[in-house]
């Protein structure tokens, strides 16, 4: 099995200078928009094929980083500072001495793949008259496209390392691309000399046709009509895929993405060795996403790349396996530090908002769905503006699982605040409780008086004339404060709707609110 | 692991030794220095196994040096430009060794007989050797008697290496030196003993045995050979065969139009209109029945003496290389008789 290990960027697209590295089997980068999960994806493809025309149709301007160009004119144009765009995947050791050497940028011994895109020298003379001329014209014209493996040997799509294929479901509709799809699958299901057996039957039945079926209403013509045998109708140009006989490109968008790639995925017999998805989610429903899990997880034999927004898809699949990328800085952080019960614990746990929770740089967690009510509206009343204007995201996380999350956040530097409840005792559930969960970028926010045991016994004492009017009607057997107790959330929607503007706020939600903002 | 060096004589199938050794189990490298040399391998393997197969790989000498050892450590900091092939210039001898122009031209490309120099200098030999161990289980190394200069220090460090390693070749038939410079191993060639004792000092064992006869020329050629040049050569090939020197310039031309017998000349034989080569420069070749050797004008002088042997030493080891291509009839004749075949 062909693994990569690391890879590193440099100034390509938003990566000045990139290093990650990599996990054996699977690999979920997850990040903002913008934060540069499909140009990994991206990277590695292209550094796989081998591909120059593939480069050339992105563009070089399109590769190259802006503020690296930018820098070199800030410097003054000088030639020899002119920018390098590099990339490298490593490998392990994969036997073949073709790939392996010193030639990287680490300098280190290895096996492994690169594309230097430099000015070229033969052109250095244009180059500099280009320089010369007035204003910003930067000579992407004159940079060299060069594949090389770091034994320093150049290599292209034909004798390419590796078999590998990209899915972006964002493309389903692009006919090229699921032309090219279909002849990577059907290359990797079928070997060259097989592929030559098919293509010469193909041919064959061709001419049959033509002989057969065409012969008589050819008889007596001038001229012949005939089947087109030639690069543009051959097997590879005429073959598809189908699913119980309806062809693939006629199946319904999420059907047709499912099947992509889950047939990508399929371990009986193809050889591709690695596997980019690009937003696998797309297109697809709750039930198809849970299915495209199972068949990701069910393989063992090929290395899997993914770039997603999907809580569902990292969660299931493993927070250990993430490569969090965001979208301020150009490092990475892996999420594979996380101990194996909290990783279990996300993969088991509802689908909730863990892409969201460690993506934030400011979280407010609350225990559930009536603190999650209100807490927009204590939030804007305290500070004036939206918590998400302030990058400030609320989660609920249902019931007492906080310290899961703040194992999570540990070494991710995000801040903090808890608001829970005392449970009748602060001293043993709040103090005692996370005596291990200090942390200057933490904070656990509950009432230090153990009478308010709960959110609605502090809610109601604080704004008893509020509650007494709005639940008090109608109130038989229970009193106030046990109907709020037995119909948490929808207590909690009337206040939001009719008394918003006049409740009191208890006191370590304040408290709580202000920490999170300063 | 063995180590073996295998003194082959002219003819005697060394080609055909390295083939019978060869299988499809375990990894083999092989390095020959004639692209003649390189040329009957590669048909030889394809024969053999009826394609070439992955765990086998061929290279000439410097294709070996440069992309093997060379640039997958250097590559990316030297930027090479491939090698030189002409000898460095003179002014490039005094010029310190950690000034680039002494090894490489100004266009960067790197000459070929300082390629070693360089590796040795830059301690890249023992990363060599653990990447050829990394790649390779067996590895044949022919033609050994043409590794002159640095190279052959390059050679000699291959003996460390944790594998089978066989070097084989025929000491007689040293004609040139892939790397000459300045005096280095200047004398390695000077006699059979030392040589060989540069290989058995460093442990390697050495068979005078294996390939001690010749399969291609015939009795009367190998007795022509060990009598004339003083190189003893044996053979299996009984059949009836002569060996004669001709004069008579009507049998000269009667050889020199014949197109089946090909006239092997001390140098410059493309300056001669008919079917022709050098001395030295058919090594390798095995597809000649008979041979014409022309003797130039000092050849001859010691022939008809009886002292060819005394001829100096790469002369008589070209002469050596030539009259052994024969597998049939050998005649000599001289120089002289082929001027009007000039051009």
């Amino acid at each position: 099995m062909k693994i990569i290990n690391r890879v590193i960027l440099q100034n390509f697209k938003r990566f000045e200078s990139f290093d990650t590295p990599l996990n054996q089997t699977l690999n979920i980068f997850i990040g903002d928009n913008e934060s540069g999960k499909s140009s990994i994806l991206e990277a590695i493809d292209i550094a796989l094929s081998g591909s120059r025309s593939k480069v050339e149709t992105i563009g070089i301007s399109n590769l190259l980083n802006k503020n690296a160009v930018r820098a070199f004119f800030d410097a003054g144009k000088h030639y020899a500072q002119l920018p390098k765009m590099i990339i490298e995947v490593y490998l392990n050791d994969t036997g073949n001495s073709d790939l392996n050497g010193d030639n990287n940028l680490l300098g280190i011994n290895s096996d492994g793949l690169s594309l230097i895109c430099e000015p070229n020298i033969q052109f250095s003379k244009d180059i500099k008259t280009v320089l010369e001329q007035d204003g910003e014209n930067f000579p992407y014209e004159f940079y060299s496209i060069s594949f090389k493996t770091f034994d320093d040997r150049s290599y292209s799509g034909f004798n390419k390392y590796f078999n590998h294929v990209l899915l972006d479901n964002s493309q389903i509709n692009n006919e090229y691309a699921t032309k090219s799809y279909v002849k990577k699958l059907f290359h990797g299901n079928a070997d060259v000399a097989s592929r030559s057996v098919f293509e010469n039957q193909y041919r064959g039945l061709k001419k049959h046709f033509q002989h057969d079926i065409l012969g008589e209403l050819n008889d007596g013509l001038p001229y012949q009509f005939a089947i087109k045998s030639n690069s543009k109708s051959n097997l590879e140009t005429d073959i598809t895929i189908t699913e119980e006989d309806i062809e693939i490109e006629n199946r319904g968008k999420g059907r047709q993405c499912f099947i992509k790639t889950d047939f990508a995925l399929d371990k009986s017999k193809i050889a591709l060795d690695t596997v980019l998805l690009e937003e696998p989610e797309n297109h697809l429903s709750h039930n198809y996403t849970l299915q495209l899990i199972d068949s990701i997880k069910a393989t063992g034999d090929k290395q899997v790349f993914i770039a997603t927004h999907s809580n569902m898809i990292a969660a299931r699949l493993g927070l250990k396996e993430c490569i969090m990328l965001n979208s301020s800085g150009t490092n990475s952080i892996r999420l594979n530090d996380i101990d194996e019960t909290s990783s279990r614990f996300f993969m088991k746990a509802p689908d909730n908002n863990v892409l969201q929770f460690v993506m934030s740089p400011k979280v407010i967690l609350v225990e559930g769905d009536a603190e999650f009510i209100l807490m927009e509206s204590f939030f804007q009343r305290i500070i004036g503006v939206e918590p998400h204007q302030l990058n400030i995201h609320i989660i609920s996380v249902g019931g007492k699982t906080f310290k899961r999350y703040l194992d999570l956040a540990r070494n991710l530097n995000i801040r903090i605040a808890v608001i829970t409840d005392n449970d009748g005792t602060y001293d043993k559930n709040i103090d005692h409780n996370y005596r291990e969960y200090i942390s200057p970028n933490w904070l656990i926010s509950a009432d230090q008086n153990d009478d308010r045991y709960t959110f609605e016994v502090s809610l109601y004492h604080d704004n008893e004339d509020i509650c007494d009017e709005l639940f008090g009607p109608g109130r038989t057997k229970l009193t106030v404060l046990e109907y709020m107790l037995q119909n948490k959330a929808e207590c909690a929607f009337r206040l939001l709707e009719e008394k918003a503007e006049e409740l009191v706020i208890p006191e370590y939600i304040q408290k709580a609110i202000a920490w999170i903002s300063a | 692991m063995d180590k073996r060096l295998i003194l082959a004589v002219a003819g005697s199938g060394k080609t055909t030794h390295i083939l019978n050794q060869l299988d499809e189990d375990k990894r083999h490298l092989i390095v020959t220095y004639t692209r003649e040399n390189i040329r009957n391998l590669k048909s030889g393997i394809e024969k053999k196994f009826n394609c070439f197969p992955e765990n086998i790989k061929l290279y000439s000498f410097f294709e070996f040096l440069y992309s093997f050892c060379y640039k997958p450590f250097l590559g990316k900091i030297d930027k090479p430009n491939g090698l030189y092939w002409d000898f460095p210039p003179k002014f490039t001898r005094n010029m310190p060794e950690h000034v680039p122009l002494h090894f490489f031209t100004k266009d960067r490309r790197i000459y070929h007989n300082r390629l070693s120099k360089y590796l040795i200098r830059k301690e890249l030999l023992d990363r060599i050797n653990t990447r050829i161990e990394k790649y390779f289980d067996h590895f044949h190394i022919d033609e050994v008697q043409d590794f002159g200069g640095y190279d052959f220090d390059l050679l000699m460090h291959f003996s460390m290496l944790n594998l089978r390693v066989n070097w084989v070749g025929d000491f007689f038939q040293h004609t040139y030196d892939t790397s000459r410079d300045a005096n280095k191993n200047k004398s390695l060639h000077s006699s059979l003993d030392r040589y060989l004792n540069r290989f058995s000092s460093v442990g390697i064992i050495i068979d005078q045995d294996s390939l001690l006869k010749s399969r291609r020329c015939p009795k009367a050629v190998t007795d022509f050979i060990t009598e004339h040049l003083g190189i003893v050569i044996e053979t299996h090939k009984y059949e009836p065969a002569n060996v004669q020197f001709i004069d008579d310039p009507a049998r000269v031309e009667e050889i020199a139009l014949d197109n089946t017998i090909i006239k092997l000349f001390y140098q410059n034989h493309n300056k001669y209109h008919c079917y022709s080569g050098n001395w030295g420069k058919v090594k390798g070749a095995d597809h000649f029945q008979d041979v014409c050797v022309v003797l130039n004008g000092t050849s001859l002088n010691l022939f008809k003496k009886g002292k060819l042997q005394e001829s100096a030493s790469l002369t008589k080891n070209k002469l050596y290389v030539a009259c052994s291509r024969a597998n049939g009839n050998l005649y000599l004749i001289p120089e002289n008789l082929m001027e009007k075949y000039k051009i």
